[in-house]
């Protein structure tokens, strides 16, 4: 067991014994954290609204959003991955976008309450179901797809989408999970 | 190895597992002091839970393979693929890192993940040749590899989405595909209901018995 110390932004602790980080201070946690969640809330409408990519056979085209998306998975009866979709890549990144955009908030302001512990103890929890990542890759992937006999056209909602996610990746990331718990605990607990 | 490591589990005490606050344990389960989320020490029937899961993980598995996961319907005429024949027609046309990805996130981590963690359960409960460091690296290994199989739903929903070109191409989603899903996620609450410290505890048992 490791006695705890204080630390400066931008230090962290290592195990002495296998070597991995135990307790890492990020540099500027919280403005970085609240400006990439800013800029994410922003993107998030384009994102999900506009057409990602199109194609065109035999001169017909069309061309899909992420939220037509599940709309045609709905209006076509594939319940279950309109409803998958939905929740891993549309509605829990938005929960957590708004969640650290709200956390950050109140610590850049100084709107601390009890039951942010709550609160962020729930953020917490969805970390595991998030998708953006692997859904980016499944983009990526039908791209290869389509375009053996198709003619692929990319829209602005692929750039949208592309910037949604390293903005809502890197807000979550620089969160300094450790430092907001420390901060809470001083503040409300006895 | 030092044999006389005190534990956290001797000494009463526990981390949370959503805050990392150390606890001392007053009660099961233990409200914890910071975030007021309720754990345990060591999660109840963690063992028979993730085997549970897991089985469940395995049975899924079988239909998602043999049927079909969509079908290209092109001028009238329905081509079903499933998701084995679909990375072979990747491979027909020589995009070899495309197949691979797709092999690796829909056939190798779900298996690896359900033989894994059949693996880790037997381990630790028959303590057998179990080696802590190592098994628990491996375990959050597959915890990260968990979501990445939902590639091939993700693939075939925006594939159903975007090719609607009425009587020319459309795309539908094959029954395999809802098999899938449930084998990924049915796979992930088995990882999440394993309880990593497990591992630790059988180690400390023998040693504490050689003595």
């Amino acid at each position: 067991m490791y006695d705890r110390p204080t630390l400066k932004q931008g230090q962290n602790v290592k195990c002495s014994r296998c070597g991995s980080t135990i307790i890492e201070r990020k540099v500027d946690s919280i403005e970085r954290s609240f400006f990439w969640s800013l800029a994410g809330i922003i993107l998030l409408f384009p994102a999900i609204s506009l057409p990602i990519m199109g194609v065109t056979l035999m001169g017909q085209h069309h061309q899909a959003s992420l939220l037509d998306c599940v709309l045609v998975l709905i209006d076509r009866g594939f319940f279950m991955i309109a409803s998958l979709v939905f929740l891993f890549a549309i509605a829990v990144p938005i929960v957590r976008l708004f969640g650290a955009f709200y956390i950050t908030y109140s610590f850049k302001f100084n709107k601390l309450k009890p039951s942010l512990l709550s609160f962020f103890r729930a953020y917490h929890h969805l970390g595991h179901w998030t998708m953006l990542n692997v859904f980016m890759l499944g983009i990526v992937v039908s791209m290869y797809k389509l375009l053996d006999d198709t003619e692929l056209s990319v829209n602005m909602g692929l750039l949208a989408f592309i910037f949604w996610f390293i903005s809502s990746t890197i807000a979550s990331s620089t969160l300094d999970q450790d430092y907001i718990w420390q901060t809470l605990e001083d503040e409300f607990v006895d | 190895m030092n044999l006389l490591i005190k534990t956290a589990k001797q000494e009463n005490l526990a981390l949370c597992p959503k805050c990392q606050r150390v606890n001392i344990l007053q009660s099961q389960p233990q409200c914890c002091i910071r975030c007021k989320g309720l754990f345990y020490q060591r999660k109840p029937n963690s063992l028979q839970y993730t085997l549970a899961w897991n089985i469940a993980a395995l049975l899924a598995f079988i239909p998602a393979n043999l049927y079909p996961v969509m079908i290209i319907y092109s001028l009238g005429i329905d081509e079903p693929s499933t998701i084995l024949s679909g990375i072979g027609q990747f491979i027909d046309h020589d995009l070899y890192p495309i197949a691979a990805i797709i092999f690796t996130a829909s056939i190798i981590v779900p298996l690896l993940k359900i033989v894994g963690l059949f693996l880790l359960v037997y381990r630790v409960y028959t303590g057998v040749r179990l080696r802590p460091d190592k098994h628990s690296k491996f375990y959050h290994v597959l915890e990260f590899l968990g979501p990445w199989s939902m590639l091939d739903v993700f693939v075939v929903a925006l594939l159903v989405a975007v090719v609607e070109l009425g009587f020319v191409t459309s795309v539908s989603a094959g029954p395999a595909i809802n098999y899938f899903a449930l084998t990924v996620i049915f796979t992930m609450f088995a990882a999440n209901s394993f309880d990593p410290r497990l591992l630790w505890d059988k180690t400390v048992d023998h040693l504490v018995l050689d003595q």
